[in-house]
């Protein structure tokens, strides 16, 4: 699986990128493993205060469906608008056309508290199995 | 701890059935309980996933309980569907990502289940890239729609032992339009009893998931 070394993690399987104060938030490569090919995304609105955890996005396949939580509490900014068209970008490009939403954290250090790469890979089961 | 399975005996309405999985669900979230799988029948019902469109549907709410079938929505991914006595449902509670299969995938792990139980019993099935369940020449054999709360899962696979395939007759399944079987449809008087087919499904859970089931009674809740 791949686990990008500049980004940071949850348990639950989503990713975030520090840019500018805001976390870019989208699900991880074994994330959109375990869902199959995406059929469907139910966005958050802009605007929206989340806390940390609270479930903040729907993910879909053919067969599955998922929940995706908020990595931090703060306020939603802005999300992946190609999304609801292109639910396959998650599948094809998890870390970058894929992205699902960006929210400005309540707090400096939420970012920090959140799982390195290396820990999270240590999380995550082998490809070999 | 160990994966646990549970045989539930009685055929559970679909309503019930999504209660005590809920339950499940944040109890195994929580890590109060260990991998749960339960086993069971459900009394006659058509479920709508979550993305299920009526249009999939022949009959109305009203023709439907005329015939004895609640109509219930499903949280699961998929389409419609038709639960019934004589159909082995296995709703695996799971933590992903804790075992080297996972890394499989989930669905595909599923499926694997499912071929591996029609195979015990003579009958080849396979999968069909893009669409719900396992197939057969006759047809589909089992129907797969789930959901990932937490990271845990839950519905499952619905596996059509001897169902009285009349039921699929009030609705498109999966909006496919596409013939339904049963291993009764397939192997006529070698038809397996129910129970036979969820003991060798739970040893392919098991092996497959790598999670080993020990078979317990009363009630899944701690």
């Amino acid at each position: 699986m791949n686990v990008p070394s500049d980004l940071r993690y949850t348990r639950t399987h989503e990713w975030a990128r520090l840019d500018g104060g805001v976390l870019t938030v989208g699900i991880t490569d074994f994330a959109q493993h375990q869902l199959s090919d995406l059929t469907y995304v139910e966005l958050p609105k802009v605007g929206d205060e989340v806390g940390a955890g609270d479930e903040v996005a729907v993910v879909e396949s053919v067969k599955a469906a998922s929940d995706i939580y908020a990595p931090c509490g703060g306020v939603i900014t802005e999300v992946n608008a190609a999304l609801p068209d292109r639910p396959d970008l998650i599948n094809r490009d998890p870390y970058g056309e894929g992205w699902i939403f960006k929210v400005r954290p309540a707090s400096a250090d939420e970012f920090d508290a959140l799982i390195e790469p290396d820990e999270y890979e240590e999380l995550l089961p082998g490809s070999e199995g | 701890m160990s994966a646990r399975a549970f045989f539930l005996e009685l055929p559970l309405p679909f309503s019930e059935g999504v209660e005590l999985q809920e339950r499940l669900v944040e109890a195994r979230a929580r890590g109060d309980i260990p991998d749960t799988v339960l086993f069971l029948e459900h009394a006659p019902v058509v479920t709508l996933g979550a993305r299920g469109r009526t249009e999939h549907l022949k009959l109305s709410r009203d023709e439907l309980a005329a015939r004895g079938i609640e109509l219930a929505p499903a949280s699961r991914g998929g389409d419609v569907t038709y639960h019934g006595p004589g159909q082995l449902v296995m709703y695996p509670i799971l933590k992903l990502g804790e075992r080297e299969a996972d890394a499989h995938g989930y669905l595909f792990n599923l499926e694997e289940v499912g071929l591996r139980t029609a195979a015990d019993f003579g009958v080849q099935a396979w999968r069909r890239p893009g669409l719900n369940g396992i197939w057969t020449e006759a047809g589909k054999l089992a129907a797969i729609g789930f959901r990932i709360r937490r990271w845990v899962t839950m519905h499952g696979m619905s596996f059509n032992v001897d169902p009285d395939l009349g039921g699929f007759q009030a609705i498109f399944p999966c909006g496919l339009r596409e013939p339904v079987t049963s291993l009764r449809a397939l192997l006529g008087g070698r038809c397996p009893a129910l129970s036979a087919v969820r003991d060798r499904m739970a040893v392919h859970f098991g092996a497959v998931f790598q999670r080993p089931l020990a078979v317990r009674g009363g009630n899944p809740m701690p």
